[in-house]
């Protein structure tokens, strides 16, 4: 076993584990500490598969903004009583079939790029993926934007509404 | 005050004799007390003196010989990996353990930097901040200029002793500081100490700074909620909202120089501000017309605010919120969040002196002989004066304005002058 694929395994691994305990544990503080653990892990994939960018992004939006965030909204809207969740319902056929749905979709595309790590050293991504995004695909980029703007947007319209009718539910 | 004559006989037992003050006014004639401006009037007439600052010429002295030789030796940085890899060869050793010692010596080096820095910058901040408000400052550990405060301060938190609240949740209160202090030290490997003085090269090392310089607030939001104490979970949770907040115009404010250098590499970033107009004033990014100055103000600014310091310290707000995030922790826990918060500022310093001041650069033609390494620290430490000075300058924020500052004046301004560098290389390029 080469240290590079020492790392992806560990790295999977930690990601798998990590993802298990943030839906297992009871305390949601814990769960939203390891959710930002478990997306750590995959930046780490993402490293050790060369995909520099990708890496630094994905720490920089989802563990530094996504985790942080969710930990903001839990420590300022938790009660006490949130922190001893029971976490599974009496829905958990209906849950384990809509897993194993997605399950199904997700075997078939893994059957088709498992195998495939990176064989040579990695190279720089940004440039490429700068012209990807801004020449070859810029279309479908800036409807993604205009789609994130529009949900930024209808969420300030919302909380506004809301904050302006003092009789609405909370 | 009693003011007593010179005709009074004095007290038999005392060895200082007596202040003599003027029996009218009451103003002092002769003091006989002894003060430590006196001492301060003659300093090299005491010994410890003397032998302080010998000992401090001699420790500066040894860390720029050091910082000479590995200034001189970078390049021959690849003999030593030869070595390395060689000894490794004849002792039927993989390559993967060259590779891994010649990490490990790169990862100590880097780690070196921020621990030593800790020490430099805290006696200086206690110093600039005493003379800014008119005291001396640290004055009597070490004989001069009370050089080794903090390795004594550092002497005393090891030996304090290690509290964890009786509702804290214990192992998030324990891996707190630890979450904290890791980034600091890994966000440093992309630095450039000087040309061709990084432990990495990464393409990415812009991003790569800014993202793991993000984590280090998991790890006060942890050490908030985690010691049990509202004081601690307010901190951690405007601590969040500053944090998460000053990110945005940080990381903006910087897209114009990386539009204008094509690269988020920072070697390649300090490169490009290589060169002089007209031949003397040198082309770095602080003396672009109005994009490079904006720039460096929101930067500078936004660095400020990410390292919790006074403008913007509202999650250690000591007037409203005890101490903060950290107010559960003491001894080495204790002594990690500032560990990390010196960290920040260095990392902010040379992340400017990169960005904006031109890297390892001469700042007029002819000055090249000095190596770049001491123009880049010279920067840096420019940099980190300024960090002082702004914190022991300006009142707090309150959290309102702090907030408003940033979404309705920082942010907007970032955007405008990206918009600038654009137009800029669209129109005049």
């Amino acid at each position: 076993m080469t240290l590079a694929s020492f790392a992806f395994y560990s790295m999977a691994g930690l990601a798998l584990i990590s993802a298990l305990l943030v839906v297992t544990l009871r305390n949601t503080v814990h769960s939203a500490l390891f959710l930002g653990l478990s997306l750590a892990a995959v930046a780490g994939l993402y490293a050790a598969l060369g995909a520099d960018f990708l890496f630094a992004g994905q720490i920089l939006v989802y563990v530094g903004g996504i985790a942080v965030l969710i930990m903001f909204v839990v420590m300022l809207l938790g009660r006490a009583s949130d922190l001893h969740l029971r976490q599974v319902n009496n829905q958990w056929l209906a849950g384990l079939l809509v897993c194993a749905v997605s399950l199904t979709g997700l075997w078939r595309i893994i059957k088709v790029f498992s195998n495939v790590l990176a064989k040579a050293a990695p190279v720089p991504t940004t440039r490429p993926l700068g012209i990807f995004m801004m020449r070859d695909y810029a279309l479908p980029f800036e409807i993604i934007s205009l789609v994130l703007t529009a949900a930024l947007l209808g969420a300030v319209f919302f909380s506004c509404a809301e904050r302006d009718n003092p009789g609405a539910p909370q | 005050m009693t003011a007593s004559g010179s005709g009074q006989a004095p007290p038999p037992k005392k060895v200082i004799p007596d202040p003599v003050f003027n029996e009218k006014n009451g103003r002092l004639l002769k003091d006989t007390r002894y003060w430590p401006t006196e001492v301060w009037a003659n300093p090299w007439a005491s010994p410890a003196y003397r032998r302080g600052a010998m000992l401090l010429i001699g420790i500066i002295g040894a860390i720029f010989a050091t910082g000479w030789m590995i200034g001189e030796l970078a390049p021959l940085g690849d003999t030593l990996y030869q070595l390395i890899a060689s000894v490794a060869s004849a002792g039927g050793l993989p390559q993967t353990a060259t590779e891994a010692t010649w990490i490990m010596i790169k990862a100590l080096i880097i780690l070196h930097v921020v621990l030593i820095n800790g020490l430099w910058a805290v006696w200086w901040e206690r110093k600039i901040s005493a003379h800014i408000q008119s005291r001396v400052g640290p004055t009597y550990a070490g004989g001069f200029h009370g050089w080794a405060q903090t390795i004594l301060d550092g002497i005393k938190l090891l030996l304090k002793e290690d509290i964890t609240p009786a509702v804290a949740d214990k192992w998030v209160h324990a891996l707190a500081p630890a979450i904290v202090v890791v980034p600091v030290i890994i966000a440093f490997a992309p630095v450039s100490f000087g040309s061709q003085l990084a432990a990495a090269d990464i393409d990415v090392g812009v991003l790569y700074i800014f993202a793991f310089a993000g984590i280090s607030v998991i790890g006060v939001v942890m050490g908030g909620w985690a010691s049990g104490n509202k004081y601690s979970l307010l901190g951690g949770l405007r601590a969040t909202a500053q944090l998460v907040s000053y990110e945005l115009p940080r990381g903006f404010s910087v897209v114009p120089v990386i539009m204008f250098s094509g690269s988020l590499d920072l070697s390649v970033i300090a490169h490009a501000q290589a060169g002089y107009w007209l031949g003397f004033i040198p082309k770095w990014f602080i003396f672009y017309p109005l994009v490079g100055q904006l720039a460096f103000i929101i930067f500078l600014i936004a660095s400020v605010a990410e390292t919790n310091r006074t403008p913007f310290d509202i999650p250690e707000a000591e007037s409203e919120l005890v101490s903060g995030f950290h107010t559960e922790y003491s001894g080495m826990k204790w002594s990690m969040f500032f560990l990390t918060e010196y960290g920040y500022v260095l990392l902010a310093c040379f992340l400017l002196a990169t960005f904006f001041l031109g890297g390892g650069a001469a700042p007029l033609p002819g000055l090249e002989i000095i190596p770049s390494w001491i123009w880049m620290l010279g920067k840096a430490m420019a940099m980190m004066f300024v960090f002082l000075w702004v914190r022991w300058t300006f009142p707090r924020f309150r959290a309102d304005q702090l907030m408003d500052f940033n979404w309705k004046f920082l942010l907007p301004w970032s955007f405008a002058n990206i918009a600038f560098a654009a137009a800029a290389l669209l129109y005049l390029s």
